[in-house]
């Protein structure tokens, strides 16, 4: 699906007729094959755009630059607490800009494209805008362990353990993914001459760095908090389904002991003072001691 | 003994849904007021304090929601809420 939007006034404006930045989302084999053979994108490069776990990088073609990043995929509620990456692909010639996204994404949202004035500068708030949704997954991120926690304070099953591990996995995809976006990020500093980027672009990447590196310090920051504190989770798990079992232990106990002394007022034998009128109540009132008793030394060895 | 109670329907018109960066949203302006805040879809409920309960809503574009509040501060959370999905999250697209 290709949607055709320009610049106008500092604004990304929708242009099917003329504009210069080209987004593609999913490209069909045909839209593939006009990029292949008219804009003359290389068809590895492409297929890298739309994989997910291809590694972020710079390439430079004869015509254009093409950088391959990682960006968050949006969570759904299927994935069950994963939180995955997905490509993105920027082809910058020098009178247009390809997009090519793997999923129906909005690739412009957010206030810093409120004001655009080229499309180098558009594809630098691109990637800002992979950064901030990094960022905001790693919010989230973060929300959702707290909850987690909450949870297995009281829980006496492994759902939200299994739920934190998905996290914990999700905050390793994060990692690579960002690590690789730092990496591509340098080299498009390193590269700010061939590619044609101004002063002030310069400035935005330099920026960019800084962003970036932050957002990798808190995954990392989380991670770790994540991965050392897993097994002391386990074990409040396991620790609360012990004392389900002490507490299942102890009432099996009280009801025992005043089963055993009906019991054994019931065998059909003699026993002294069987007719007396107030013996009924009597093994009742011993049966109810016994309770009584299980209470007290419950309590007397604060079990 | 409870506070004021008020109910708004709102439908999600985001494509992608209540993902995960709206529900944050969702939360931390929940957190802001006292009203204990419930998101309804269907028979499922979710605390809109909880971003937990939020993401498990699974609500996509177009799925009705009924958000109830209950305390002193009601009318005033369920306006807040009702304007943060108005003006999408804060993550709306720029493109005009």
């Amino acid at each position: 699906m290709l949607q055709r939007l320009g610049i106008t006034n500092g604004k990304v404006t929708r242009d099917p007729d003329q504009g210069n930045v080209y987004v593609y989302v999913n490209p069909d084999e045909q839209e593939r094959r006009h990029l292949c053979e008219t804009l003359k994108l290389d068809e590895h490069t492409l297929a890298s755009a739309l994989d997910p776990d291809e590694l972020a990088r710079l390439e430079f073609e004869p015509e254009h630059v093409a950088l391959i990043f990682k960006r968050p995929k949006n969570y759904s509620s299927e994935e069950m607490f994963v939180f995955q990456v997905t490509s993105m692909g920027l082809f910058l010639f020098a009178d247009r800009l390809v997009v090519v996204l793997s999923e129906d994404v909005p690739p412009f949202e957010g206030k810093q494209f409120a004001k655009v004035a080229t499309l180098p500068e558009l594809l630098l708030k691109i990637v800002y805008a992979s950064i901030l949704h990094f960022i905001g997954h790693l919010k989230v991120i973060n929300a959702v362990s707290e909850s987690l926690e909450d949870q297995i304070n009281t829980s006496m099953h492994n759902r939200y353990l299994l739920n934190l591990f998905s996290l914990e996995k999700s905050l390793v995809y994060y990692l690579n993914a960002i690590n690789s976006n730092g990496k591509l990020i340098e080299r498009l500093k390193h590269g700010a001459a061939k590619i044609g980027f101004t002063p002030e672009n310069v400035e935005v990447i330099d920026d960019l760095i800084i962003e970036n590196s932050q957002c990798y310090e808190q995954a990392e920051i989380y991670s770790n908090i994540l991965a050392s504190l897993m097994d002391a989770r386990v074990s409040i798990v396991s620790n609360n389904l012990n004392w389900l079992m002490k507490t299942l232990t102890i009432i099996t106990i009280a009801i025992m002991l005043p089963t055993f002394i009906v019991s054994v007022f019931s065998m059909n034998v003699d026993f002294p003072g069987k007719d007396h009128p107030l013996m009924f109540w009597g093994i009742m009132a011993l049966a109810f001691s016994s309770i009584a008793v299980v209470r007290l030394v419950w309590w007397w060895k604060k079990w | 003994m409870f506070g004021r109670s008020a109910t708004r329907r709102i439908v999600v018109s985001r494509p992608e849904g209540l993902h995960a960066r709206p529900c944050l949203a969702i939360c931390r302006t929940a957190q802001q007021f006292q009203s204990r805040i419930e998101l309804r879809r269907g028979r499922q409920k979710a605390d809109a304090r909880s971003v937990l309960e939020l993401l498990s809503l699974g609500a996509g574009l177009g799925t009705e929601l009924v958000l109830k509040a209950r305390g002193a501060d009601s009318e005033q959370a369920l306006d807040a809420l009702v304007e943060l999905f108005g003006n999408n999250f804060g993550l709306a697209s720029e493109v005009e």
